[in-house]
């Protein structure tokens, strides 16, 4: 009876799983995908409990809502601006989660026989391997994104050598592991778990900032795969269900993410795309570029945005820096009653997370049917007035079609430039993330407009409102 | 030479084949124009007006008719109702006419007019080429119909066409589709943008897809590659395929719409069916479908061709008379269309029906009495692009003649799905046969169970992520996220042991740390997912 009825219920979660990614794939149903995903998680979490008969109660409470409160706490508390730090962390506590549960079950191991003994501890290896990897390497990733930790690429020599040594190192532990009895291989998975930790930090570190939204991503797929390691290993196939899911969806957004970067999902995991390119911008713009910018006053911004018909605004990592997304609505407002057209044109890796501006945007009250992807707006350039650019670079520099020898080169862009004027708000001539120099600053056709996001774009949206 | 100019006779006709400032270029030309009283009345122009340019103004119709060597006219000719005569009868023997004839419908008039010997020259032949876009009144003629077709919605729809925010609150703009991109379907975007309407556009032929998007509205896309370019910039028949794809997609998006314009003609056809019943039903109460087609048939299946329906609230004007609602602009566009004709058969001096001109051939359907139309076949435009100026009607055109079978490409990213399941399929297929070859071991049993469901979780996965929409991708994230937190399983299936063991207490951390993610996770999504709005 209770064993079916917790099949029951973990195929109900499954199907509840499945429904809430799908729901996801459109705003109108986004809402609904969760609710189903809270319900399948709820329906899963008591069929255990109920299942589980033991004497645990009252600790599993404390646990499981101690647990709860710190994460309401945390998703009430957080700044928009703060989702990749706050993604990167959650990652880090299934892979946290995934190594205790693995350990957990070889200290409580009992009952395998034979193959049946070896199989379950490989799982358990496997599991614990992928778990300190996703939980180290999440946390690296939260300190980059927190700025903790310097955005740079950390290149050590030899690293990729240093890679295969730790991986080597970590699979050899498994010979003394899997020929000690009883729970006397603990020694050889720990240190396991030491090196595969190590493994992750040293592999996210290597990787530069502008190839965040990919690791996230990546991190993302690992706490799926660490979910479906401990399904194997605990023989549930409800965590095999999830964790597959999880791992495809996380695995799909490094597809996507990379594509968007033109680049192989190899070469970003070896990393180095911050540190390789820094020759450009140190030696500054090459002498056959123009090297004169013109630049613009705040006063003079608002009058091209107010005498234009259609006006595509192109967000970057500075406005999420400079929180400055909320002033940008109230331009778009402003423009919009003055029958400007707005549009937003997103750039896949702008930001730090896959779909970061999206979210900003949104929490800003932009109505998400004028906010669209690059292609979407590619085309529509050429009818635009102004291109206004809020702390983007790399993902508008032209280099990325023109220059074979520039790093981005490949790298889709949006083509701002074909746009009657481009607009570029930022806080000073520095290059972006890939320290690239950007030959959009000396077009023609180009303005810049220095200073801080914020506090130029609330001196626009003064100038807008008193013209 | 003399020119004359009668009056139209048929009824709500307001249009006329010369304004005042037509005469003055054709008395420029040489020519003696003659026109009847009251032509210009329904255009606003007086025969003062008239008599000002140099026209000669005559009140009666068969002197117009029987005294002039070239007749020029909007409507083919017809019965006359006060004379009792057919129009064709009017025209002298061997007499000349520039009018709109539908040869392909008019079989009739067709013969009346080769029995009095006439030459005829059609403005709806005029070959669609660039040189003669100067002389395409079927253009002039479809660009007032896409504006005027947007005035009436507009004027028959209770809300704005344009988004507003007031201080008594937000107006939302209204949801306009234009079906076929043709001239008409392009100017009644222009029009209904121009209104702050939000704009989309259907059409099948892929080359026009530039034009809808220079004009702000955003195209429909059937998820099918098929090319509907035909003869002569035309749309073509499409396969049933793309068809029924095509009705899917008109069905999924009725209930969003506010104003569908259809503008589907097919040359000398029925047009096709391409708004539905169930279609008109799903829209909401309040909202229009004005149907261009109407007079043939109509594209709309509740169309009555020259009436306004009411259909469970939507209205559905089937007007025939779009183009003579705007009498002045259309009698001005037409008669300067015919002065371009007229310029390029010659001066008063010199006028003469060219034959081996290309223009002038293919829209001669009479030369003395002898039946020029159909003239011979033009080749299909090299490049879609290179038409001249994008032709009037397209659409999907179930009763066109047959064509060439139509390439249908299903969408690439199936292919890919079907590989990736090959692929895993065969893998667990290896598996399997791995596990029988051997003897029997439960445990390997249990674990080849356990990867057939890792492996359809991975393929479910693959499926339906791609689908997510890019502005979704932080939600998601987060929200796979909390899933992933169901590792919170493994953590509880240890906290039921003995309290105090390691793995009890092991397993409670992990439960503390899973609980974060999945209340953490939920939590951060629906506060994410509660600010996306339209």
């Amino acid at each position: 009876m209770g064993e079916s009825l917790l099949i029951i219920a973990y195929l109900a979660a499954s199907v509840l799983f499945i429904l809430s990614l799908r729901g996801l794939s459109s705003q109108a149903t986004a809402a609904r995908g969760n609710a189903y995903g809270i319900v399948g998680m709820a329906a899963a979490i008591l069929a255990t409990a109920w299942a589980a008969s033991g004497s645990g109660y009252v600790l599993l409470a404390l646990a499981v809502g101690g647990g709860a409160a710190v994460g309401a706490v945390m998703a009430a508390r957080v700044a928009m601006t703060s989702m990749p730090e706050l993604v990167a962390m959650l990652h880090s506590f299934v892979g946290l989660a995934a190594v205790l549960v693995g350990l957990a079950s070889y200290m409580g191991e009992s009952g395998h026989e034979g193959a049946a003994r070896s199989i379950f501890l490989v799982e358990v290896f496997l599991d614990v391997f992928i778990g300190a990897i996703t939980f180290t390497g999440s946390l690296v990733a939260f300190g980059k994104l927190k700025g903790i930790l310097s955005g740079r690429a950390l290149l050590l020599p030899g690293r990729h050598l240093l890679n295969l040594a730790l991986l080597g190192l970590a699979l050899a532990m498994l010979v003394p592991y899997l020929s000690a009895d009883g729970t006397s291989g603990l020694i050889p998975l720990l240190v396991c778990v030491g090196l595969a930790g190590l493994l992750g930090v040293h592999l996210v570190m290597a990787i530069g900032g502008a190839d965040m939204p990919v690791v996230v991503s990546m991190l993302n797929s690992y706490s799926g795969w660490t979910a479906a390691a401990a399904g194997f290993m605990l023989g549930n196939d409800l965590l095999i269900i999830t964790g597959a899911l999880v791992g495809s969806s996380g695995a799909i957004l490094s597809i996507i993410m990379c594509r968007a970067m033109n680049r192989s999902i190899i070469s970003v995991m070896l990393g180095g795309f911050g540190q390789t390119s820094s020759k450009p911008s140190t030696s500054g713009p090459r002498a056959d570029t123009p090297t004169e910018t013109r630049e613009v006053s705040v006063r003079d911004t608002a009058q091209k945005l107010l005498a234009a018909r259609r006006v595509v605004i192109v967000p970057g990592y500075g406005m999420a820096v400079a929180r400055a997304q909320h002033a940008i609505f109230q331009i778009t407002e402003l423009l919009r009653e003055r029958r400007v057209d707005v549009a937003f044109a997103i750039h896949p890796v702008a930001g730090r997370l896959p779909g970061h501006m999206n979210v900003l945007l949104a929490e800003a009250a932009v109505p998400y049917d004028i906010v669209f992807e690059m292609d979407e707006v590619q085309d529509e350039f050429a009818r635009t007035d102004v291109a206004l650019v809020v702390g983007a670079n790399d993902i508008v520099n032209p280099a990325a079609e023109t220059d074979p020898e520039s790093p981005i080169w490949g790298m889709p862009v949006i083509h701002v430039w074909e746009a009657r004027e481009t607009i570029i708000c930022k806080r000073s001539r520095a290059s972006g993330y890939a320290g690239v120099d950007n030959p959009l600053f000396y077009h023609e056709r180009t303005a810049m407009l220095f200073g801080d996001a914020l506090e130029v774009m609330e001196a626009v949206v003064q100038e807008l409102r008193n013209p | 030479m003399k020119l004359g100019v009668p009056r139209e006779v048929h009824p709500g006709e307001r249009r006329v084949a010369a304004t005042p400032d037509s005469v003055r270029q054709l008395v420029g030309m040489g020519f003696e124009v003659a026109i009847e009283s009251g032509a210009g009345l329904g255009a606003r122009f007086s025969d003062a007006d008239y008599a000002a340019a140099g026209a000669q103004i005559e009140a009666d119709p068969e002197r117009i008719w029987a005294g002039s060597d070239l007749v020029l006219k909007v409507r083919e000719p017809e019965g006359h109702p006060e004379l009792g005569r057919h129009e064709a009868e009017l025209l002298r023997a061997g007499g000349r006419l520039i009018s709109f004839i539908w040869p392909a419908t008019q079989v009739d008039l067709v013969e009346r007019l080769r029995s009095r010997r006439a030459t005829v020259i059609a403005m709806d032949q005029v070959p669609r080429i660039t040189r003669a876009q100067s002389m395409d009144a079927l253009s002039s003629m479809a660009n007032i119909a896409g504006y005027r077709a947007v005035v009436e919605a507009a004027s028959r729809f209770g809300r704005f066409f344009t988004g507003q925010i007031t201080a008594a609150g937000k107006l939302a703009p209204a949801r306009v589709l234009v079906i076929g991109a043709g001239v008409a379907g392009l100017q009644a975007i222009a029009t209904a943008r121009a209104m702050g309407a939000v704009v989309r556009a259907f059409d099948t032929r892929p080359a026009v897809r530039e034009q809808v998007q220079s004009l702000g509205a955003s195209c429909l896309e059937v998820p099918l590659v098929e090319d509907g370019e035909g003869k002569g910039g035309y749309a073509k028949e499409m396969s049933a395929a793309f068809i029924e794809a095509e009705m899917a997609l008109f069905r999924a998006e009725a209930p969003e719409l506010d104003v569908v314009i259809t503008t589907a003609l097919v040359p000398g056809k029925k047009a096709p069916l391409l708004w539905t019943r169930d279609m008109v039903e799903a829209m909401r109460p309040g909202s229009v479908v004005v149907d261009l087609a109407a007079e043939q048939g109509g594209n709309c299946e509740l169309t009555q061709a020259g009436e306004v329906i009411e259909h469970a609230g939507v209205q559905v004007v089937g007007y025939t008379d779009l183009v003579s609602r705007a009498a002045t602009t259309a009698s001005q566009l037409y008669a300067q269309n015919i002065v371009n004709l007229v310029e390029l058969l010659g001066d008063a001096s010199q006028f003469r029906v060219d034959l081996t001109d290309e223009i002038v051939r293919g829209a001669t359907v009479l030369h003395e009495g002898e039946v020029l139309w159909p003239p011979p076949a033009r080749p299909t435009p090299v490049a879609p692009a290179a038409v001249p100026k994008s032709p009037e009607p397209a659409a999907a055109a179930p009763t066109a003649p047959p064509s060439p079978p139509s390439k249908v490409v299903a969408a690439p990213r199936a292919g890919r799905g079907w590989l990736v399941a090959l692929c895993l399929a065969a893998v667990w297929v290896g598996l399997r046969a791995y596990a029988d070859a051997i003897p029997a071991s439960p445990a390997l049993t249990q674990f080849l169970q356990h990867l057939t469901v890792f492996v359809l979780a991975c393929f479910v996965g693959w499926q339906v992520i791609w689908s997510v929409t890019a502005a979704l991708h932080t939600p998601l994230m987060s929200v796979t996220n909390a899933i992933s937190g169901i590792i919170i399983l493994g953590g509880m299936l240890h906290v039921s042991g003995e309290l105090g063991s390691a793995d009890t207490l092991l397993g409670a951390a992990a439960v503390f740390f899973a609980a974060i993610n999945v209340a953490g996770g939920f939590l951060v999504t629906q506060r994410m997912l509660r600010m996306f709005r339209r």
